[in-house]
């Protein structure tokens, strides 16, 4: 006590004083076995003096912004920033040690976060993998989700992307026809002033596609031959008369399979017209070397939306002369021979009157103009050029054999169902696949270097010229200059005049003359594009740093990147990585500057940018939007109502979720449930990686859901609904049936109201706290009961002293309940002041087992008892009983503890005495609100704490 | 100098295999080393045996190279990768040789970290590259008619369960990365950037600020004092090696090789040389990658590789074979000429050859073939044939044998690819 020898050192440690206030106002200090006692009056006395103290200086200095220091961005931080930087999730911290937290529970102060060597070793490597991630466009460049440094992590990129736009579009004809027969009957649906498009977009479709179906449906020109039988089936279609919801249902079902017949029928007559392409010789070129397997692939390509007319059976004409089988041998990687299409003669489908040829031809075109052989090709099976392959499982990059192979085949889905906006999506996709894995030239590179002559095909369809040049060096090495591939050409040229056809010598001139133009356009292209590669850095450089640069920054990464280029004998794209690499050491991009006293002196208002990164680390844990800093730019952000709404709008965008897991995380203390392993999985067989995931789960979406929706806080404490998964609704033995009437959002997770009957809703009963408190084969009433009062309702409740006696880890191995334990423990005095404070809010959830499983009975067989009495006298049972006790007698320390919670993790620092005022005022205004979640947001972001930041010289000597 | 490894050294198959096994690595004072060399599509099955210990060992034709280091390696048979077995010829059986680990076809690539990258994780920390991943032969990428990308063909070392490491082909870049340090001076000029930011920043701030960034400031330069000090010590073991008759080496010349002997050569050359100036101790060489597309117009050979492969009773095949096995004999020589301590640098030395099949013709795997050259400082008994045919699946795994020889580089890992326990009489 000796050390406060003046009423200002008595300030200055205001946090120790509270503590020795409260010990006193609680009566647990001096402790019971203290030889004296103060008298009520003398603890009256010093407890009156004590408030008095530190209304006093709570007032003096309210709204004090507190001395928060610049720091090092928090490892989930670090991770959310280069997320949002870069467009790629790479967790680069994921193997980063643990961030210590700060007093008040929270990783994000810098009175915790420290740097060091081996971290910074840390930071380096992290920097490099996240710019061996990056690609160059054509247009600047892109992060990707996985490292970019050799052409297989660039084609699985690309080859990924595309594949995943093709799924995306729908392209079932029972889902237009369907789409259509509801349009057909909008006057009755009472939807007759609805546009197709809004029939189309609600069923996903492609509107331009179901306009062209329904243009087709309802037209009357070519009705003969599939036309008419096809529009016979549509008109046939049940019909709507009246619009009861019932009746609706049961004829959308009977419609749909109707529609899914008029599919088949489509199916059925395309697959008997489809065109094929007989494998082409070409002089001396095989049809098997690369430049006639092209041909080939493109004839398939350009025909998907025609038909052969061949296959048309006209009486009166003899029938078309079957196509010569082909003789190539049984070649099982290869083209092998053309599957040639036959149909029994007398085809219903393909009969055409005598003479009427010409009008059938016109209505099997515009059928099949609609109907395409396939939308596109995303796989290719043995067969290369089967086009409906069921063993099909090779994706876009392989070709015929072993070789590489793009090739964009998806002609009927560019033309039919993408609007202008996705075909240019579409495209760029192509071309930067292109661009960013050198497709062309490294395919062309394969086939002229012969690693396209697989032995085995050499030997059954001979070998290309390119053989003989593969002992000239010069040429080996520079195979794609284009003199060489002129040579080739040449080559190539010569045998195929040996007797070959036109449009076959033509093929072959082709193929090389695209590959030639291809690879010379990209190569240019690749020059083109680093003037905006450059631009693009510094944008990315600016990005990182949060606020614009100044003229010097921008010229030092431009220079930089000249130096690593000129001085360290690296190419255009390594001194772009190691400019990147040097843009993520630096320091304004590590760390928080914007916290920075720097030269500023007294208390001053943030600058519009710092306020803008304030915002942002506290609503998402990560780097402000455009949007955010085109009001920094602005100037008007400070504002209230500019602020408010920039802070509504973000607590609604999906990176909120930060806000759920960080903040809740730490408040709540599961941030680390996800690694949780005091399970034991022998005894618990339910309990796996899944519904641990799960468990973790279930709290941050509810609290997202709070956050995201504006909801009132009490729900926490309240609330009758939750998230589940299938995996944690059959832990909470919620019925498949159930689970079947809820509406999935991503990831597979369902809201779910009134889950009372289950006995969860809100965060209390939830499985990842009561998991955590348990310690393995047993529940921990202690342990549960600690913290719902100390981590919901902000009690401090000291450390267990040593020598406690141990429980027994297992309920088997005990021949008492552990309520009956624990009454025990409590009969010694020196125990009881603390456990009789956890232990009758932990005794509630004895209905919840070890992994919050529901129970009747404990794991040695007892029945099970939940009732309690609570510290007060208050008795009650089970969670409902602990709400009722909360909502009587403790609704309140959940508010103020929210409060300050939220507070130090807003302002990133420890509350000061001075911060008091802010938390009253918030509790207040919360009142007010509903107890939304917002108003507590709103409220911090307005306070001077938040606003302002405490300069270089401030002379507030008490704090 | 007293070399106590050497004492300890067991007599020749004495030690009981658990005994060798669990024995702690003896405190070498030369750095150990790993090399892994890769052929693809198999051997010629018909001429490669071995009989016999030490000296008075026999070698089949296609392993006659080694005859003048029959003391110094190791002919092991019959050990298997089971998850590269079932599931597809070629790709299938070649992308996790060196992991283990089990596969599945598709779009997605999907391996497992190989042994060698295991190596450099840890023994990598030393020097100044963690590995070394070479090829002779271009990566393919597209897809293998099994399903399984050619990349699983093309890629033996992986550094993590979806990403391979790159093979670098140019001798020349290769070289480089030994010699001029290219990555830490990169590193080296990034922190100089931001070391200067920092000061800057400092001049203008106050002091509690200071405090914080004063961390930053000390960071970056003990990080860049750290990188200086392990350059340094480079030099250091490089002036060391020039006590001895340093291999010498003039730079590759840029591009790829025309001639496919050269090529192997200086692959092995520049392997050697990192060795002798510990600058890395872990390399993995593919000499030709499965599906190989190499030609050998020098052995008289019409057909690529892979063709050839699929008649592995061929003169050709046995030649091809024969050419390649000729390759770790002279890496091995290399090594074997650089004196270290009182023995040579192989000794403290592990290359480890092997193949993806024991047949082409018939894409047999069962058995994969594999040779070891060198001692590893002391830790691993030569001049042995090891059968492990009969011994029973679970007794023959690949990655038993990998366990055991990651044990004796200290890198003690209880499970690795489907194996939880060492090769047995290893």
């Amino acid at each position: 006590m000796s050390v406060y020898d003046s009423m200002a050192s008595v300030v200055k440690d205001h946090e120790h004083w509270s503590t020795v206030l409260e010990l006193l106002e609680y009566e647990e200090m001096p402790p019971t076995k203290a030889k004296k006692h103060p008298s009520a009056g003398e603890r009256q006395d010093v407890v009156s003096w004590l408030r008095s103290v530190r209304q006093a200086e709570m007032l003096r200095n309210a709204g004090d912004p507190g001395p928060v220091l610049p720091r090092r961005l928090s490892h989930p931080e670090f991770n959310y920033t280069v997320r949002d930087l870069t467009g790629a999730d790479i967790q680069p911290a994921r193997e980063f040690p643990i961030d210590p937290t700060n007093t008040a529970g929270f990783d994000n102060s810098g009175e915790s976060l420290a740097m060091s060597p081996a971290l910074m070793n840390k930071y380096l490597q992290a920097a490099r993998e996240i710019s061996e991630h990056m690609y160059l466009k054509a247009d600047g460049f892109a992060f990707a989700p996985h490292p970019m440094m050799n052409n297989t992590d660039r084609d699985q990129f690309f080859v990924h992307r595309i594949i995943e736009f093709y799924s995306r579009q729908k392209i079932d004809y029972t889902d237009y026809f369907h789409a259509a027969w509801k349009y057909r009957f909008r006057t009755v649906l009472r939807r007759g002033n609805e546009p197709l498009e809004a029939f189309a977009a609600e069923a996903g479709l492609s509107p331009k596609y179901l306009t062209t179906i329904w243009e087709l449906l309802e037209g009357e020109d070519d009705n003969i031959g599939p036309l008419e039988k096809l529009r016979t089936m549509w008109k046939a279609l049940p019909t709507i008369r009246v619009n009861s919801a019932s009746g609706i249902m049961r004829m959308t079902n009977t419609a749909r399979a109707a529609c899914s017949q008029m599919s088949d029928y489509v199916a059925q007559v395309r697959a008997k017209v489809e065109p094929r392409f007989p494998n082409m010789h070409v002089g001396q070129v095989s049809a098997y070397q690369l430049p006639m397997l092209t041909w080939k692939n493109q004839q398939y390509a350009t025909h998907r939306m025609k038909f052969d007319p061949a296959q048309l059976q006209v009486a009166g004409e003899p029938p078309a002369p079957p196509p010569e089988p082909e003789v190539a041998a049984e070649y099982r990687y290869g083209p092998g021979p053309t599957q040639f299409i036959v149909n029994e003669p007398g085809d219903p489908d393909l009969a055409v009157p005598a003479g009427e040829r010409a009008r059938y031809e016109a209505a099997f075109a515009r059928f099949c103009s609609v109907f395409p052989d396939m939308f596109y090709k995303d796989k290719r099976g043995l067969n290369y050029f089967t086009t409906r392959d069921s063993e099909g499982g090779r994706y876009l990059s392989s070709g015929f054999h072993n070789v590489l192979g793009y090739f964009r085949d998806d002609q009927p889905l560019y033309e039919l169902i993408l609007d202008e906006e996705q075909q240019r999506e579409l495209d760029e996709l192509w071309y930067d696949l292109d661009f960013v894995a050198s497709v062309h030239s490294r395919m062309y590179a394969e086939f002229a270097l012969g690693g396209t002559r697989d032995a085995d095909v050499m030997t059954e369809f001979g070998e290309g010229p390119e053989v003989t040049l593969l002992g000239d060096g010069d040429y080996a090495m520079n195979v794609t200059r284009e003199d060489n591939i002129q040579m080739l050409a040449d080559m190539y040229m010569e045998n195929a005049r040996d007797g070959g056809t036109e449009i076959g010598i033509q093929a072959v001139a082709d193929y090389f003359q695209n590959h030639k133009d291809r690879i010379r356009e990209i190569n240019q292209a690749r020059i083109d594009a680093q003037p905006s590669h450059l631009a693009a850095l510094v944008d990315f450089a600016e990005r990182a740093y949060r606020r614009p640069l100044s003229a010097d920054e921008r010229n030092g990464y431009l220079e930089f990147y000249r130096t690593a280029l000129e001085g360290g004998e690296l190419d255009h794209e390594a001194a772009m990585r190691d400019t990147i690499t040097s843009v993520l050491m630096s320091p304004d991009f590590l760390y928080r500057l914007d916290l920075m006293q720097g030269e500023l002196t007294g208390i001053q208002p943030l600058s519009g940018y710092d306020l803008a990164s304030r915002l942002s680390y506290f609503l998402w844990s990560s780097m402000p939007d455009a949007e955010l800093l085109e009001r920094a730019a602005a100037g008007d952000l400070h504002q209230p109502e500019v602020l408010t709404a920039q802070a509504r709008r973000m607590l609604k965008d999906p990176r909120a979720r930060a806000l759920a897991l960080e903040f809740g995380g730490n408040w709540l203390n599961f941030r680390r449930f996800d690694t949780l392993a005091t399970v034991d999985r022998e005894r618990f067989k339910t309990f796996d990686d899944d519904l641990r995931e799960a468990m973790f789960e279930e709290p941050i979406r509810f609290l997202q859901d709070m956050i995201q929706q504006n909801r009132p806080v009490l729900d926490i404490l309240y609330g009758r609904d939750t998230f589940v998964n299938t995996a944690l609704a059959k832990h909470y033995g919620i019925s498949e049936f159930e689970l079947e009437t809820l509406e999935k959002t991503e990831g597979g997770w369902m809201h779910i109201d009134n889950v009372a009957r289950y006995e969860r809703g809100g965060l209390l009963p939830m499985a990842a706290f009561l998991t955590q408190n348990a310690p393995g084969l047993r529940t921990s009433p202690v342990k549960r009961g600690d913290w719902v009062v100390k981590f919901v309702l902000g009690e401090r409740v000291p450390p267990p002293p040593p020598g406690v006696p141990e429980l027994p880890q297992d309920e088997t191995q005990s021949d008492l309940s552990l309520r009956e334990l624990l009454a025990r423990h409590r009969d010694d005095p020196n125990c009881s002041s603390c456990h009789d404070r956890n232990d009758p809010l932990g005794l509630v959830f004895e209905g919840y087992g070890p992994i919050g499983e529901r129970r009747t009975q404990d794991l040695a067989g007892r029945p099970i008892d939940a009732s309690t009495e609570f510290p007060g006298g208050s008795t009650g049972t089970g969670l409902d009983g602990l709400r009722q006790y909360i909502r009587d007698e403790r609704q309140g320390d959940f508010i103020r503890n929210l409060s300050s919670k939220l507070v130090a993790y807003a302002l990133n620092r420890s509350l000061i005495l001075s911060d008091e005022p802010l938390v009253d005022n918030m509790i207040a205004k919360l009142a007010q609100d509903e107890h939304r979640f917002e108003s507590l947001v709103q409220s911090i972001i307005t306070s001077p704490q938040f606003l302002n930041k405490r300069g270089n010289t401030t002379s507030l000597a008490s704090n | 100098m007293a070399l106590p490894w050497l004492e300890s050294l067991p007599v020749f198959g004495s030690m009981p295999a658990a005994a060798a096994a669990n024995a702690a690595p003896p405190v070498t004072a030369y750095p150990q080393r790993f090399a892994a060399m890769f052929m693809g599509c198999g051997i010629s099955p018909e001429h490669w045996w071995a009989k016999g210990t030490g000296a008075a060992m026999e070698l089949g034709k296609s392993l006659s190279p080694l005859e003048g280091l029959k003391t110094k390696i190791n002919v092991i048979d019959g050990l298997f990768n089971q998850n590269a077995t079932g599931q597809g010829i070629h790709p299938a059986m070649t992308g996790n040789l060196l992991s283990g680990v089990p596969f599945t076809s598709g779009s997605t690539i999907q391996g497992g970290i190989s042994m060698d990258q295991m190596l450099a994780n840890t023994v990598g920390q030393h020097t100044l590259q963690a590995s070394m991943v070479l090829a002779c032969e271009q990566a393919i990428t597209g897809y293998h008619e099994s399903n399984f990308s050619n990349a699983y063909s093309s890629h033996v070392s992986w550094q993590s369960s979806n990403s391979p490491v790159p093979n670098e082909l140019y001798p020349s870049l290769a070289f480089d990365s030994l010699f001029e340090n290219r990555g830490s001076a990169r590193n080296l000029s990034v922190l100089d950037r931001v070391k200067d930011r920092a000061e800057h920043l400092g001049r203008r701030i106050s002091s509690s600020d200071n405090a914080k960034l004063d961390e930053y400031l000390t960071s970056v330069r003990e990080v860049e004092r750290n990188i200086e000090r392990m350059r340094a010590n480079l030099d250091k073991a490089e002036d060391n090696a020039r006590g001895r008759p340093l291999l010498s080496m003039k730079r590759p010349e840029n591009g790829l090789p025309e001639d496919y002997r050269d090529h192997a050569r200086l692959m092995c050359d520049i392997i050697a040389l990192a060795f002798q100036t510990d600058k890395t101790r872990i390399a993995t060489l593919i000499l030709a990658r499965d599906l190989s597309g190499l030609y050998y117009p020098f052995l008289n050979a019409r057909e690529a590789h892979h063709g050839e492969s699929h008649y592995d009773t061929s003169e050709n095949y046995e030649r091809i074979t024969r050419f390649h096995v000729s390759q770790l004999a002279y890496l091995a020589e290399r090594l074997e000429a650089m004196p270290e301590g009182e023995g040579t640098v192989l000794d403290n030395t592990c290359l480890m050859f092997l193949s993806n099949m024991i047949s082409g013709t018939r894409h047999d795997n069962q058995r994969v073939p594999l040779v070891t050259a060198g001692g590893l400082g002391g830790t691993l008994q030569t001049g042995r044939v090891l059968d492990y045919t009969e011994a029973g699946n679970s007794n023959r795994k690949l990655c038993s044998l990998y366990l055991g020889l990651m044990d004796r580089m200290g890198v003690k890992l209880d499970q690795f690819g489907d194996a939880d326990h060492r090769l047995a009489l290893l």
